[in-house]
């Protein structure tokens, strides 16, 4: 089964697109106060779509705010019995 | 002569009627194409249109329409103009965004434009809704799903009978949330600029023109040239999401390969990113001799990104010939000026000191600008038949070739104005000429900008760009990428130089040090000396929803003594992605100006003034190499 911990993965991702060091990343961190811009947040969604193979639709991203909305969509996503933490 | 010459956008739809074989195609992100023919388009307008009708929408009426996929946005748009109501497009939530700060926008918007009914997704209803209830003229939400119904029976699917000064749409470009201003688009506009772009500017011939676009159709651009002029022309157009684009950038060029694309526009970040991301498989594998028009505009146009992308591309067959710089903006429907087809990039250099000094564009050796004493300006044509490009002073006089002052458009593409605003559109359009707020200069009929009127400094009689400042302050180390801020106040004698900028310091001796140093650095480049500079935390300064730095609202705060201390904003990072995140991240924002001018220490990858000189000797030595063998 695959286990997931969102912030890592986060954390992965947002160095991967855009060089950027992020640490204490926590389920409360507000996505939007991360100094990522609107087009390193679209690659990083492309990247967790990538290593999770999920698809996450447009307006459920609308919604999610923070580290913790992104862990339950992706929960959401992936199939029953992963284990998906932040 | 182009064999369609329909008088309007529903004409044109309707001559559409029995064409079968070319329109346009749609691609989901799976690739998975829809195709809609031009009888298809029609046919599908025209169902909208009953819809429309049945809840009791007149013509004149607006319609806010939010709708991401081109599939949907495509027929809704036309649907509405078939039955003369006035589409207000708009763009979509961010993704992981403030969705707070995206239904302000919202608010502001649509209590401008006053629309009976919003259009969306019936996914998307419930994330848009709960923030505007209280838009007073709004009666509710169609989904988009209930216009893909068959059109209700006993409702008219007549095409609306329009004037050339009847409301065709609302395009909002407005630099502030607070205020927000809809171009008014009348149909004699569309006719007017579909014309001038695909038959003045591009020469598009219906049976073997074949568009790609990946472009925000909420944007001009995307809208008004791959929407609205091909179908006026009949040339077929192969839709990419924007999102996929922005995930998979070189998908762009891979479609064109694909499709046998011919004409494509991007504004400059596009192609930078893009080129960035193009692997030598690709090269060896692509073929995009096909391409006649890679237009570039709706942003600064950076002469290297440009010849770096000829350069990388030229290994996939890409003609030189095909980059296309333009010049346009909303208020002029869309495009002002296109260099011809059979001319490629070029570049004026100019003197930077007659510039500064004498608003005078003096054309100067290439090796000038090693030595830091001239700047290159990007050609970005001529105007089109019908249209005039005059060039202005302060005085409203108008000058002669190569003298620089803001640049004023008229001709049958200029909007009739700002919709419900009159002092606003008295203010750019009053006295018969678009002003358009860009600086630049004619020589021999040629078009080239050079900066905005508003922000320029002004001290002691010399005009300096505050960009060109800021991108010096930017350089630097320790100073935050894209987060410095150049303006002037009034001082004693003259205006005074104020550099703010964004930095991590640790130290109160680290914060004066790198005070002293940006102090220096100006002096040293521009032989000015800033009278304050303030250090501010990381993600203190004000920006807009789109990441772009607002200039005057820190020099509001700096007069007002609370610079940087607003707390943290949300977007934002380096400059590159600045500019894309202004365009793609659905901004109402940075769409109102295309613009194009001379960023030539900014090249994306370029770090340095030397790295830029550097850079700059090889392209030249390559554009004269390349000429030589082309002439």
């Amino acid at each position: 089964m695959a286990t997931v911990h969102i912030p890592t993965l986060f954390q992965q991702a947002a160095l991967e697109v855009s060089g950027k060091k992020l640490d204490n990343l926590t389920g409360a961190t507000v996505i939007s106060k991360l100094g990522l811009d609107s087009v390193a947040v679209m690659e990083l969604v492309a990247h967790f779509e990538e290593k999770l193979n999920i698809r996450m639709p447009d307006e459920d991203l609308a919604k999610v705010q923070t580290v913790a909305d992104l862990g339950g969509l992706v929960k959401r996503l992936m199939p029953s019995g992963s284990e998906v933490t932040w | 002569m182009s064999k369609w010459n329909a008088p309007n956008l529903i004409a044109a739809l309707d001559e559409s009627k029995g064409l079968t074989d070319k329109g346009y195609t749609f691609l989901d992100r799976d690739q998975k194409e829809l195709f809609l023919s031009w009888d298809g388009l029609r046919a599908e307008a025209m169902k909208r249109a009953a819809h429309f009708r049945k809840y009791g929408l007149k013509k004149g009426d607006r319609v806010a329409m939010v709708l991401p996929d081109g599939e949907d946005f495509v027929p809704t748009f036309l649907g509405a103009v078939w039955a003369g109501l006035v589409p207000v497009p708009l763009y979509p939530p961010l993704s992981m965004g403030k969705l707070d700060s995206y239904r302000d926008t919202m608010v502001a918007v649509l209590t401008k434009a006053e629309p009976t009914y919003l259009v969306t997704l019936s996914k998307m209803q419930q994330v848009l809704w709960a923030g505007l209830t209280h838009v007073k003229s709004l009666k509710g939400v169609i989904t988009a799903e209930e216009l893909k119904a068959p059109a209700p029976e006993g409702v008219s699917q007549d095409p609306a009978q329009v004037s050339d000064d009847d409301l065709a749409f609302l395009q909002f470009t407005s630099g502030s949330t607070s205020t927000p201003k809809g171009v008014a688009v009348t149909h004699g506009n569309l006719r007017a600029n579909a014309w001038a772009i695909m038959v003045d500017g591009l020469k598009s011939d219906s049976e073997t023109d074949h568009g790609v676009s990946w472009l925000p159709l909420y944007h001009d651009m995307g809208l008004i040239g791959f929407v609205i002029a091909p179908l006026f022309h009949k040339v077929q157009v192969t839709f990419i999401p924007t999102m996929s684009f922005v995930r998979s950038a070189t998908l762009w060029f891979e479609t064109i390969h694909r499709v046998r694309g011919t004409i494509t526009f991007a504004p400059n970040f596009a192609y930078a990113l893009a080129t960035k991301r193009t692997k030598p498989e690709q090269l060896a594998r692509w073929d995009l001799s096909c391409v006649k028009a890679f237009g570039c505009g709706a942003e600064p146009i950076n002469s290297g990104t440009m010849r770096t992308f000829v350069e990388t591309l030229s290994k996939a067959k890409l003609n030189p010939n095909a980059l296309l710089p333009c010049y346009g903006m909303a208020e002029a429907t869309l495009a002002i000026s296109f260099i011809g087809m059979d001319e490629t990039l070029s570049t004026d250099v100019i003197e930077t000191d007659a510039y500064q000094k004498h608003r005078t564009a003096e054309p100067v050796h290439l090796t000038r600008l090693a030595e830091g004493k001239a700047q290159e300006v990007v050609n970005c044509g001529k105007t089109f038949p019908g249209h005039e490009v005059g060039i202005f002073d302060d005085e409203g006089k108008r000058l002669a070739d190569r003298r620089i002052g803001e640049i004023q458009v008229r001709g049958p593409s200029i909007a009739k104005g700002y919709f419900r605003d009159p002092d606003a559109t008295e203010r750019t359009f009053g006295g018969g000429w678009l002003k358009t707020g860009d600086l630049g200069y004619l020589a021999n009929g040629n078009l080239y900008i050079v900066g905005r009127k508003k922000d320029l400094i002004i001290i002691n009689g010399r005009n300096y760009d505050p960009q060109r400042l800021e991108w010096l302050v930017d350089e630097m180390a320790g100073v935050r990428k894209g987060s410095s801020v150049a303006f002037s106040k009034p001082g004693a004698a003259s205006e005074e130089l104020i550099i703010v900028l964004e930095a991590r310091t640790s130290s109160q001796t680290e914060l004066e040090a790198l005070k002293e140093a940006v102090k220096q650095r100006i002096v040293e480049q521009m032989q000015l000396t800033p009278a304050d500079v303030v250090v501010c935390p990381v993600g203190s300064l004000p920006k807009t929803s789109s990441g772009k730095l607002q200039r005057s609202k820190t020099r509001q705060q700096y007069l007002d003594g609370t610079v940087g201390k607003e707390g943290n904003r949300t977007i934002g990072s380096n400059a590159e992605k600045v500019v894309l995140a202004r365009h793609v991240a659905m901004s109402l924002l940075g769409r109102s100006r295309h613009r194009a001018r001379r960023v030539v220490e900014h090249a994306l990858e370029v770090r340095t003034v030397t790295d830029a000189v550097g850079k700059l000797r090889l392209a030249s030595d390559y554009f004269s190499n390349r000429l030589t063998r082309l002439f």
